[in-house]
């Protein structure tokens, strides 16, 4: 589903300094997984979800992902690949003047589907999320977690075959967070592969998931079943 | 269906949002476009004065009285005529007595009596004036009866014409140029304000541009914003235009008989270019404020 094969990214910062964000990764992602990515701030967490979703091209090495070669992957095809891929934010980026419901529609609209799918999608969305009380309401009515919900459905609405989760409980308290983990548990299990960068050690350690470890651009650490980290 | 809905509604919240950047753009493709059809409306009208000149236009053989040259006599002045009426260039010929230049002369200048009284009713010289098959053919006259007995002159009223002409393409280049300017000046107005609320939106852009909407989904809004900006800024100017020019055309009509005047038809016909002006430039600006902007 997710495979890097010697992926380097750099950035520049002024003149000759360089900082590299990913140093010849490989690394591979099966169908259905539930995947924690860790490691300290700068260690290439956001890179790497960057990179999977094409708002950057490597400067060497390969990328697929749901199949297509990002590299060689048109600009114009760029958005039926994001199709594929459902995104949540670390601060839900809900749009403040539409409702819970309007929100997950938009997700549907800007990308063409007919009024008839997005009336029954939706709410069927919003009952896996457990909002449909609450779909006339205003995000700013709702609590972190529940807009944290409200996202995690306008990423899921479309049926993508991955959801990139980007800190998804950095901003909530940890009870709240066991519920979002919950909630992408549910949809791993339908068979989404679940990628989730994330500093949350008590959740990492308690879901006992897949871990890829990051450190200065380098994979120190790819575990099945692992925890947030050794001495930590 | 759905689509455009959303797509104009989102462009006419974009221009609600920000009333006085909006009333700005209007203003500012209004009075470019306005220049424009005024310039494209005085070039119209010397068309049409130029053709109803040239037709008019005549050669004037200017003949001797004897004040520069020895003065023409009656023989030389049939021989002259006669061998005009045989030019196969030549449409018409008339006699203009000395008397008779007179009379045109006091009744061009009838309103400027001080230099009708300075001129000598003897002064104005006697001419044939020579209506030309095809007023192009002046050379062929003039090479022929330059050297004629009796002729003091040969002058081609396209001369005259052509420096009206002169004269009128200036003020026409120029209100060009402003207008030129004022269109640039419009348009980077206009991609300015597509900046500034592709800004505005940046956060519903970048969840678009994330659950994979294409590009032109996500531009088009924007694109639409200022292109109806362009749209109602050309449509002001149309109607500026088509209040005042065929009024100031019609009093003019009335006191110049001279020649003819543009009317409504004429302010009709270049409404069309304003829109494509009006609409083209704020596109155009749109594209160009957004290329970088919100680039995938």
């Amino acid at each position: 589903m997710i495979r890097l094969q010697n992926v380097t990214k750099t950035y520049k910062r002024g003149g000759d300094d360089e900082v590299v964000a990913l140093k010849d990764v490989s690394l591979e992602v099966n169908k259905g997984e539930f995947v924690f990515v860790v490691g300290p701030s700068g260690s290439g967490k956001s890179t790497f979800m960057k990179l999977l979703t094409r708002e950057q091209l490597p400067d060497d090495g390969n990328i697929w992902v749901a199949g297509k070669n990002l590299a060689s992957l048109r600009a114009w095809k760029v958005p039926v690949l994001r199709r594929e891929i459902g995104y949540v934010f670390q601060d839900f980026k809900l749009l403040p003047n539409k409702s819970v419901y309007e929100n997950v529609a938009f997700a549907l609209e800007v990308i063409g589907k007919g009024r008839r799918e997005i009336d029954k999608r939706v709410p069927e969305v919003l009952e896996l999320v457990g909002l449909t009380e609450k779909s006339r309401a205003q995000p700013h009515e709702l609590s972190g977690g529940q807009q944290q919900r409200v996202s995690v459905a306008r990423a899921f609405v479309n049926n993508p075959r991955i959801l990139l989760c980007d800190e998804p409980t950095g901003n909530l308290d940890p009870s709240t967070s066991i519920g979002i983990m919950k909630l992408l548990d549910r949809i791993n299990r339908t068979g989404a592969t679940v990628v989730m960068a994330t500093h949350d050690q008590h959740i990492v350690d308690s879901m006992r998931r897949r871990v890829i470890e990051l450190e200065n651009g380098i994979v120190v650490r790819d575990q099945t079943r692992g925890v947030y980290g050794y001495g930590n | 269906m759905a689509r455009w809905r959303y797509l104009l509604q989102e462009a006419f919240i974009g221009l609600r949002r920000n009333l006085m950047m909006t009333f700005a753009v209007i203003l500012s493709v209004t009075v470019s476009l306005t220049l424009l059809g005024a310039s494209l409306l005085l070039s119209d009208q010397v068309d049409l004065a130029t053709d109803d000149w040239v037709g008019r236009v005549e050669v004037s053989i200017f003949l001797c009285d004897g004040r520069v040259c020895p003065a023409i006599t009656p023989e030389q002045q049939d021989e002259l005529r006669e061998e005009l009426e045989a030019q196969e260039v030549v449409a018409e010929v008339f006699y203009e007595s000395k008397q008779e230049a007179y009379e045109r002369f006091t009744e061009l200048f009838a309103d400027q009596p001080s230099l009708v009284e300075s001129i000598d009713p003897d002064i104005l010289p006697a001419s044939f004036r020579v209506r030309l098959e095809n007023p192009n053919l002046f050379n062929v006259i003039a090479d022929q009866f330059g050297a004629f007995p009796g002729v003091e002159e040969i002058v081609d009223q396209r001369e005259v014409l052509n420096q009206f002409l002169r004269f009128t393409n200036v003020v026409r280049n120029a209100a060009l140029v402003v207008a030129a300017i004022q269109l640039i000046a419009a348009g980077v107005l206009i991609a300015n304000t597509i900046r500034v609320a592709a800004f505005a939106r940046r956060e519903q852009t970048s969840i678009m541009r994330l659950v994979g909407a294409s590009n032109w989904y996500i531009r088009l809004p924007f694109v639409l914003e200022g292109v109806i900006a362009g749209l109602v800024g050309a449509l002001v100017s149309w109607g500026l235009l088509y209040a005042t020019v065929p009024r100031v055309a019609g009093n003019l009509a009335q006191d110049i008989e001279l020649m003819p005047f543009i009317g409504v038809a004429q302010v009709l016909a270049i409404g069309p270019w304003l829109l494509i002006a009006g609409t083209g430039i704020a596109a155009v600006a749109s594209v160009l404020a957004l290329r970088r902007f919100l680039d995938v």
